[in-house]
């Protein structure tokens, strides 16, 4: 036997990882590996003046993905998921605020697939490998193509395929978030007591945020979006504070995503205009046709911008039309 | 790593690989350290198929590595552990722990850096005074200059748009975030001290979970 018949043997059927050759192999890889993981561990979120230490507990099994985020600065804040349902605990402020969304299957949706649209709008690129404390990495960069959309640049583990950092970048390539995990365990059997809150769900005030009726479709539609955004999600639900039934829209570039909330002025309260930013995720409110609209989503300023102002009532409105390309680089 | 250049390697390791070829195959060695380390895979793979005693000595040189890493000071590292199934799995598979020991070895020693001139540099630096974030490097430049950037204050909401009626909508949003960023939207939601929900009166016989 000679050399090349023994390694295509042995990599016919070695555990040991056939390394990818591009910054699409090592995404897909990556997409993978987050699709079907279960572990614990511990990230730091740097982001706008900030540094925060969280746990996570996730698991996937039979289908169903439960996590649960801790806050580790004391607070005791915590936001547990199982599939279609989110809790979010504010103990220090005796509040528990659930979001449900049963017959929305788009919720928690199956990751990004980094080919097709897509490519339209990011460019891809691996860029080289880079020793980091877990090990070596495949770091690859998924580059914004417009000025719409923020890029990524992913320090995959070569080892397990997960991604062990991430920053956020604007389109010039600054830095706007940048998490990266301190600690990080595969765990197969995690059981179901590590997404208990460790709190008093007793002495919590519930606030829900639930979906009206399923076939009740909002009546409105964004006339202007970014190139590759497209309607997603659309439905009415209930937001605390708001005061009415909210529509709720979500524009999608497959990667970015954009949420529009729309409702009646809230009596006795002035109408919110502005733009502003909480972490990763921007929000920009208007008033449209005399509704309170809020567009808030992990994309520029402008870009919400553009999506609020463009906002029409259904029966007025032609399908979206793309915005012109701005920044465009190809 | 093309195919082209795996078939160069496997057939230089065959010493059929003409003289011309490998001359080339050589200096391309010199400066991949990706095919310097596909090469001692390979080797190593050869050697086992063929039992020709070099396994041992792999081994060796692999625990040597291993014992040498688990000396260092824990500090500033990070652990990753496999799952069970996995480990079983490679244990099952003599020939591919073999050849992944031989492999991580080779990337422990090597420590390769990143090849992009763009890559960013540790963050080093943060604004004194908070809420406003200097951060000093590029994650991705492209074509353009390193530059500084300062982000916006953590938790601006729009003018006359209370924190708490963003911390709203963005559990609303939270489910659609991207999934590349939506641990971050959650990170948000539970870190920040001035995040709070609004709250409606509660309605009549309405019970909590």
């Amino acid at each position: 036997m000679n050399s090349r018949q023994a390694i295509a043997l042995a990599l016919g059927f070695a555990a040991a990882p056939a390394l990818a050759e591009s910054g699409q192999e090592w995404l897909e890889q990556m997409t993978g590996a987050l699709n079907n993981a279960s572990y614990v561990g511990e990230f730091v979120c740097e982001s706008a003046g900030r540094t925060e230490r969280l746990s996570i507990t996730h698991r996937v099994r039979d289908g169903v993905v439960s996590e649960r985020l801790v806050s580790l600065s004391g607070n005791g804040r915590e936001l547990v998921r199982e599939n279609d349902e989110v809790v979010v605990y504010l103990p220090d402020q005796k509040l528990a605020i659930i979001e449900r969304r049963s017959g929305r299957s788009d919720l928690m949706g199956a990751l990004p697939q980094f080919h097709g649209e897509v490519a339209r709008w990011y460019k891809v690129d691996y860029v080289g490998r880079e020793a980091t404390p877990f090990g070596p990495t495949a770091v690859v960069a998924v580059r914004p193509l417009d000025g719409y959309r923020f890029g990524y640049r992913l320090w995959i583990d070569v080892d397990s395929r997960m991604p062990v950092r991430s920053d956020l970048s604007d389109g010039a390539g600054r830095v706007v978030e940048r998490l990266r995990f301190t600690r990080l365990e595969f765990n197969n059997d995690i059981p179901d007591s590590a997404f208990e809150p460790a709190l008093d769900r007793s002495k919590l005030r519930w606030v829900r945020q639930s979906p009206q009726a399923d076939d009740e479709a909002p009546a409105w539609r964004a006339a202007q979006v970014p190139p590759g955004f497209r309607l997603s999600v659309s439905g009415i639900q209930a937001v605390a504070g708001a005061g009415a039934p909210v529509s709720h829209l979500v524009y999608s570039d497959g990667l970015a995503s954009v949420s529009i909330f729309i409702h009646s002025p809230v009596p006795g309260q002035a109408p919110v205009q502005g733009s502003g930013r909480s972490g990763v995720a921007s929000a920009f409110s208007t008033v449209v046709e005399g509704h309170q609209v809020t567009v808030v989503g992990e994309v520029p300023p402008r870009t919400l911008k553009l999506i609020a102002t463009g906002l029409r009532p259904a029966t007025m409105t032609p399908p979206a039309a793309p915005a012109a390309a701005a920044n465009r680089r190809d | 790593m093309t195919d082209r250049i795996k078939e160069q390697l496997s057939t230089f390791l065959d010493g059929e690989l003409p003289d011309q070829e490998t001359a080339l195959l050589l200096k391309r060695l010199e400066r991949d350290d990706e095919l310097r380390g596909a090469l001692s895979r390979y080797s190593l793979i050869g050697a086992v198929l063929r039992n020709d005693g070099a396994v041992p000595a792999a081994r060796q040189v692999a625990a040597r590595v291993s014992a040498a890493i688990a000396r260092e000071p824990l500090l500033g590292r990070v652990r990753i552990r496999l799952p069970d199934r996995e480990s079983v799995l490679r244990s099952a598979t003599g020939l591919a722990v073999a050849a992944g020991v031989a492999f991580g070895a080779v990337m422990l020693v090597q420590q390769v850096k990143s090849q992009d001139p763009a890559a960013p540099e540790p963050l080093i630096a943060q604004a004194v005074v908070s809420p406003v974030e200097a951060v000093s490097d590029l994650a991705d430049a492209g074509d353009g200059p390193a530059q500084s950037y300062v982000t916006p204050p953590a938790t601006d909401a729009p003018d006359g748009l209370a924190p708490a009626q963003l911390a709203n909508y963005l559990v609303a949003h939270y489910g659609y975030a991207s999934p590349l960023v939506r641990r971050s939207v959650g990170a948000g939601l539970i870190s920040a001290a001035e995040v709070a929900v609004l709250v409606d009166p509660p309605k009549e016989g309405q019970a909590d979970p």
